[in-house]
This record gives structure tokens, sequence and C-alpha cells, in this order.
């Protein structure tokens, strides 16, 4: 009977550290799939909240001042960075989020849609070389000396950071 | 022994419920067409060759390369390998270019069948309508937008809009040529591609060709958005030449008379409430109509609108108060209508019902023609066969000016852009 008793609790404890370590692996790969924004070094900005970077990317902010427009850069789609932005932040179905430019352009509220990028390296290297450049990129493959910037007070791969 | 398959029960249930949670995040994904899926591995295909030799002298490059100092970001799980380098070609070509001139179009293939008195049921062909954006610079940037709609014997070539603007910044955007009047959500929102609007027509007080309000607006405009927090405030200002001589007309060639009209409207979108505007807007100007006696015009109106699909919610409401000039008399005439629609999550989210209801009074002894009474219901389904094409069936009933028979119809549209 004792014996018993030991070999649950031995095999409950067992269970526990898995779930733990199981947790830990999916936290991790979590973290590993936030996205980030990056933008052009030269942008004069490094933390906004979620309610601003809405109001970037569906084009009702257009000036970071007054000489640097915003230059909107976005992933083709099927790509997982695109799914989480039109979840998050446009909170639109791709088919809605192609209307809204359209729609956009015909009310001549701009000249032009967000430019397509098709992988993460073009991302990188657009956001570098055109100044005003906003993307967002899989957090895993930002380039070093990249701005990323903070959304919410948050970077990616910190708790709260909306981005996931 | 039984316990000691616990362990290896929850880790198979863990490991479940991560290959559950991956499907989940791509399904939205999964719903991308397959011709754009073709069309990326198309390219991706096309740059294979390149990728094989641009990684080799990538390769050279990052390792003579020291990188830059990287911000202060948490430890990451191991980077993606580089999936598609690009070329300094590429690059340029992403780069803005002046002028960039692009054309859309939308076009309209209507039915009707009615019960009214004298009408005919059949086919006709909706307004086919260009549009065409181009940036000129950094801060200026030209729109236009052509109709040609079909008559009895020839097709009527309007100039819808021609506006060049400058930009100063976010707050000050200042622009010259012929508009839609700001004095209208439904006016500035849609303009005239069928496919934008979930109904077949527009609203009786802001259709084209109606004199309710001036559809279009010929001058100057300023607008912008309004430092206002998480209000969004926004605002338009604007000065031209009013209606013309025929008052469903704006005065492209010029004004009717010396007195010029203005038009100021502002709006919130709240940020707590992503989907959300109202606003209103103030109209004056001084009509010398072809026909009838000299009015002052005062339009005010109003709208909420929620611009989500679940659901959709647009209302506006206009009053046109009409002064007559000489014998002092004073007509108001309002219109409102509110609109319904939800887009159902069922069947790839293609189909959309709706329902507007609509209201027109017009004093009797108004003297501006072509303005009656109208009570009015449209129920309809939207059913979206691409992203870029649409097909709408509806029933309407309605009735126009006092004591006359309720009139019903069926209006089925497939409108699209191209």
């Amino acid at each position: 009977m004792m014996a018993d008793w030991k070999n649950t609790c031995k095999v409950l404890a067992i269970s526990v550290l898995c779930l733990i370590f199981s947790n830990c692996v999916l936290a991790q790969s979590t973290h590993g799939m936030d996205v980030a924004v990056v933008v052009h070094p030269d942008t004069p900005v490094s933390n906004v909240n979620l309610t601003e970077v809405r109001r970037i990317f569906l084009g009702d902010r257009q000036y970071w001042n007054t000489n640097v427009p915003v230059v909107l850069l976005v992933r083709a789609p099927v790509a997982r960075e695109r799914n989480v932005v039109l979840k998050v932040i446009y909170q639109m179905s791709e088919s809605q989020f192609k209307q809204y430019w359209i729609a956009k352009i015909f009310r001549a509220e701009t000249a032009s849609a967000p430019k397509l990028v098709y992988s993460n390296d073009m991302a990188n290297e657009l956001v570098t070389a055109i100044p005003g450049a906003i993307t967002f990129i899989d957090a895993r493959a930002v380039r070093p000396g990249a701005k990323v910037i903070r959304v919410d007070g948050h970077l990616p791969g910190e708790s709260g950071y909306p981005l996931r | 022994m039984r316990p000691r398959f616990i362990p290896i029960v929850l880790l198979a249930f863990v490991s479940t419920v991560s290959a559950q949670s991956a499907p989940a995040a791509t399904d939205s994904a999964n719903e991308t067409s397959i011709p754009s899926l073709l069309e990326h591995i198309q390219r991706l295909e096309k740059r294979v060759s390149e990728l094989e030799d641009n990684q080799r002298k990538q390769a050279a490059a990052q390792a003579n390369m020291t990188p830059p100092a990287a911000p202060e970001r948490p430890a990451m799980a191991e980077p993606p390998k580089p999936e598609y380098p690009t070329s300094a070609p590429e690059v340029r070509e992403a780069e803005i270019h002046y002028p960039s001139l692009q054309i859309r179009g939308f076009g309209d293939v209507d039915f009707s069948a009615t019960d009214e008195k004298g009408r005919t049921s059949g086919f006709d062909l909706g307004q086919f309508d260009l549009h065409f954006a181009s940036p000129l610079s950094q801060k200026v940037s030209y729109f236009g937008e052509v109709s040609f709609t079909a008559r009895p014997n020839t097709y009527d070539l309007q100039v819808e809009r021609t506006i060049i603007r400058y930009d100063y910044n976010d707050h000050a955007k200042i622009s010259f040529g012929k508009y839609h009047t700001p004095i209208s959500y439904w006016n500035t929102a849609f303009h005239h591609g069928a496919w934008l609007q979930t109904t077949i027509d527009r609203p009786e007080m802001v259709r084209i060709g109606t004199p309710f309000i001036p559809i279009h607006f010929v001058g100057l405009l300023a607008e912008g958005n309004v430092p206002s927090g998480g209000l969004g405030l926004g605002y338009s200002v604007g000065l031209g030449n009013g209606r013309s001589t025929i008052l469903s007309r704006a005065g492209d060639s010029g004004d009717a008379n010396n007195n010029r009209a203005w038009v100021a409207s502002v709006f919130a979108r709240p940020a707590r409430f992503y989907g959300l505007q109202f606003g209103g807007a103030v109209y004056r100007d001084k009509l010398s109509p072809e026909h009838g006696p000299n009015l002052s015009e005062w339009i005010t109106s109003g709208h909420v609108v929620w611009a989500k699909e679940r659901p959709e919610f647009i209302s506006e409401f206009a009053n046109v108060h009409h002064h007559e000039i000489n014998s002092n008399h004073t007509f108001n005439s309002q219109a409102f209508y509110v609109q319904l629609a939800y887009r159902l999550p069922w069947l790839e989210n293609k189909w959309k019902p709706y329902y507007r209801f609509e209201y027109i009074h017009r004093p009797q002894s108004e003297p501006s023609p072509d303005i009656s009474d109208l009570v009015g219901s449209t129920l309809g389904m939207r059913y979206d066969i691409t992203n870029y094409a649409a097909f709408k069936a509806e029933y309407r009933n309605s009735r126009r000016g006092i004591d006359e028979p309720r009139i019903n119809g069926v209006f089925l549209q497939t409108a699209f852009t191209f």
C-alpha cells in the first residue's frame, strides 16, 4: 500500500515536471513567433501604442513629421506575419483588407496602397533603404541594428507584447 | 503500473494541444486563394537561380561586415533561414517614382423588374467608372474619376472628380478641383463604384442626379486630422461654386452667381471603438435655378457609422433649409436612412444580408423641383463571388409622394472592380 502511494507520488511529480517543461517549450516558441514592428533607422519614433500602430497601418497617419511621409511595407499573402497583422491591427479578413485599400485610394485619401514585400529579408532590406518606411517582420528574422519599436511599451518577446 | 503511463498521456495531450494550436494560427492563411499562392510560388521559383548565386556572395559579404549595435531586445528563438534575398534593382523598384499613375475601373450590370405603371423590366449597364491616382511628388498627388453612363442613344461621359492635392502634413492638406461634397458620409465613402457599397443603389437622399443635396462641389478644400488623442477628430472645410442653374449639377464651368458656397464638416473615429465614426456637416449656398426663384440654402447633416461588417451600420440625417429671397418664405426638407448589414461567418464569409429604411419629407410648397416624399425599405443579400466581384439581389418596397401606391420591385446587380 505504502509502495503504491510512493509510486503514485513519484508519477505525479514527474507528470508535473513534464507539464512545466512542455509549457516552457510552448512559451518559448510563442515568443519566437512575435511580429516585430520595424522602422527606418532615421524615423523619429521608438515607442507607440497599438492604437497609433493601427492608425499608421490603416493609412490614417501618413506623415512621421512634416518632411517624412510614412511608407508602408506589408507582407504578401500567405505570410504568417501578415496574418498576425490582419488579425491584431486591421481586424480584417484578407478580402476586407484588399477592399479597404481599394476604397481608400478611391476616396482620394491616399495615392497608393502599401508596398508588398515577399519575405522577411526583403522587408529588412527595404525598411533600411526607404526613408519613413515601416514594416513588420518575424522577430527572429530582424537583422542586427534594425530599429524595432516598442508597442504599448513592449518589445517582441516580452510579456504583454500585442503582436503575436 | 498504470500510473506510470500518466506522464506519457500528459505529454501526448500537451503535444496534441500544441499541434492543434499551430493549424489554428494558419487558418486564415489557408483562406487565401489558390491563384495568389501559385503567383507566390512562381515568384519564388523564378528567384531560385538568383538565390544560389546570391547566397555565396552574401555569405562572403556578411563575413566581411561588422553588424551595427542591436537594440535592446530579449533573447529570441533560432532565427529563420534567409528565404528571399533582395536585389538592388528590387529596392529601387520599391522606392516611389513620380509620377506613378494607377488606373482602376469599376462596373456593374443590373436587372430590374417592378410593378410601377409605365416602367419596363430588363437589364441595363450601370456606370462604367475609371479612377486615376498618381503621386506627383512626396507631397503632391492627383486623383481623377470619370464615368460613362448609358443613355438611350449615347453614353454620357462625366468628370466626376478631378483633384490636385498638396499635403503639408497630416493636419493640413489642401486641394483644388471637383469633389464629392463632404456633406454626406455616403457621398465621400463610396463615390461611384457600386462594388464598394453593400447595396445596389445609393440611398435616395444622396442618389447621383437628384437635387436633395449637392453631390458635387467645385473649388478648394482643406482637410486633415485634428490632434485630439483617442477621439480621432478630422475636419474638412471647402469653398466653391456650389450648385449650377440645374440644381443636381455642380458649377463645373463657372458659378451660377457671385456668391460662393462653403462647406465644413467634422468627424470623430474614437480609438477605443475601432470601426465607429460619427460626425456632422454644414453647407451654405445661394441658389439661382434655371426655373424658379432664387433661394438661400443651409444644409445640416449628421452621421453615425459602424464601419465593420459584423455588423455594418450606416445612418445619416440631413435637413435642407431653403429661404426664398424675394418672398421670405422658408422651407425645410428632411431625409434620413438607416442601413444594417451583417457578414455571415459561414460559407467562406461570402454572404452579407442587409436592410435599409429610408425616408424623405419635402414640404408641398417647396419651390425646388425633382424632390418627392419617400418612404422605402430595401431587403437584400450580397454575395462576394471573388475579392473583386459581387452579386447582389434586392427586394424594394417604396412609396413616392403623398397618396401614391406602394411600388414593389426586384433588383439584381453584379458589380466588380478591375
